[in-house]
């Protein structure tokens, strides 16, 4: 019951603090601009895209982690758990996809290039996406709970080949956090990503736990019916 | 005496694999003809390009496109047998550990498949290379690529295509998993081959630089299929 409780005021929150960072992207974080001075309007996208980036990332940690706990412990709810992870990663990798091709196409004049961070990225929605596939195409419950679990494993590896590689090799990505020793960012558009930051991992915790919910109460029913049935 | 009894069986599943392919010939007999198929193909990809046009570019792309694919089929076939015929059921009866299952396959497919990356990639030469420009670097540096990247395919492919037997769509999931799982190891394979292909100054840093990538992808990848196939196989 505090589990639930604590989903909803995340929900609430979350909302409140990534609607909140939203009108202070625009009317109160000052605008960058490009080295010869003009406004850089694009950039305001950072507020959305790294946030949303940031969270699927963290959140596809929740798939491996689930996913070695379910082999070693052979429980379903960790399966389970795994899964809504994947799916709340689906979604979030959706997003950043979605937000950083708007913003290659306004910055680089392209709406695709294969560059390192790119490319390892499109690779991450490949796998995500893969893994429900895998799911849906195996029937026994206990072969597919393993199958996505050691899958889920595998693929989380390209995670943080994705996250570092705009930091080992040449790439056009821009890298704003940890490429040298300040963030360039101004006090104002630093509290402004903050605030956003904060708010899409409180948001991405509310729909896993209200989706874990959601599913615990399916299976409650399909008991229950069993229950009835007999 | 049980490291011993695990070599004998390692080499037991392996001999029971070269036994089967020396009669039936199937699984290199496919593969190889697949990789011609495809030369046919690339045949065709490159009807326009014309004669000034430099193969060697573009190369190393066109050979791990191959390779991927028909180590696919090679893959699939390996453990379709193993299922069919109940040898998986019998092998998982058997007081056999389950990790020497993993390697006695792996090695069994990495066998399979260098043999074939060996025999078509003269043909590739005899094919689109001849009266041009050659190899750049010593030969001997393409069979470091070969080797490094079949490791990888190998190993990560024998613990999905374990998986994806029991699947509905095995050969299609197959290729699901695997082509985005081994990008990276593809990646670092193809810029090592360009490096060795290409030759001239500096290459065979670049060379060692991407197969320094390759060894990297091989000891994690091969260490966590091995991890994991004791709980994929015999679920």
């Amino acid at each position: 019951m505090k589990r639930n409780l604590l989903a909803e005021i995340m929900l609430g929150l979350g909302g409140l603090l990534t609607s909140a960072a939203f009108f202070m992207t625009f009317f109160w974080a000052a605008p960058s601009s490009y080295p010869d001075g003009r406004v850089d309007f694009a950039q305001k996208i950072f507020y959305f895209h790294v946030p949303v980036a940031e969270a699927s990332f963290l959140v596809f940690i929740f798939t491996a982690f689930y996913g070695i706990k379910f082999l070693t412990t052979r429980e379903r709810i960790y399966d389970t758990k795994a899964r809504i992870a994947t799916e709340v990663t689906l979604f979030f990798v959706l997003l950043t996809m979605a937000t950083g091709i708007l913003w290659t196409k306004v910055e680089w004049g392209v709406w695709w290039q294969w560059e390192p961070r790119l490319t390892t990225y499109f690779i991450l929605t490949l796998l995500v996406i893969a893994y429900f596939v895998l799911r849906n195409s195996v029937e026994d419950e206990e072969k597919r709970a393993v199958y996505a679990s050691a899958f889920g494993i595998l693929a989380f590896i390209d995670a943080p080949i994705s996250f570092f590689i705009t930091r080992w090799l040449n790439s056009i990505h821009p890298v704003v956090f940890g490429a040298g020793n300040s963030s360039g960012l101004e006090p104002p558009m630093l509290i402004t990503f903050i605030i956003a930051q904060v708010g899409m991992l409180m948001l991405g915790y509310a729909f896993y736990q209200l989706r874990l919910r959601e599913e615990e109460l399916k299976e409650r029913l399909e008991a229950l019916k069993i229950e009835i049935g007999d | 005496m049980e490291r011993s009894n695990s070599w004998r069986q390692f080499k037991a599943i392996l001999r029971k694999d070269l036994v089967m392919e020396l009669r039936t010939k199937e699984m290199v007999t496919s593969m190889g003809l697949y990789a011609l198929l495809t030369m046919v193909v690339y045949q065709i990809a490159l009807a326009e390009a014309g004669d000034t046009f430099d193969v060697r570019l573009v190369m190393p792309g066109l050979i791990w496109v191959a390779f991927i694919f028909m180590s696919m089929l090679g893959l699939n076939r390996s453990f379709v047998h193993e299922k069919d015929q109940g040898c998986m059921d019998a092998l998982l009866l058997s007081p056999v550990d389950r990790p020497v299952i993993f390697f006695a396959k792996f090695a069994g497919n990495l066998l399979f498949l260098m043999v074939v990356e060996l025999l078509s990639l003269p043909v590739f030469s005899f094919l689109f290379l001849q009266g041009r420009a050659g190899i750049g670097n010593p030969i001997w540096l393409l069979g470091v690529v070969l080797l490094g990247a079949s490791i990888g395919i190998s190993g990560v492919g024998t613990l999905l295509a374990t998986m994806t037997v029991n699947t509905k769509g095995k050969d299609v999931m197959l290729s699901v998993l695997f082509v985005p799982l081994m990008y990276p190891l593809l990646r670092a394979a193809v810029g090592a081959t360009f490096a060795a292909v290409i030759g001239g100054p500096g290459t065979v840093q670049t060379f060692w630089l991407f197969m320094a990538w390759v060894a990297g992808f091989d000891v994690i990848m091969v260490l966590v299929a091995y991890g994991l196939y004791e709980f994929v196989v015999g679920v």
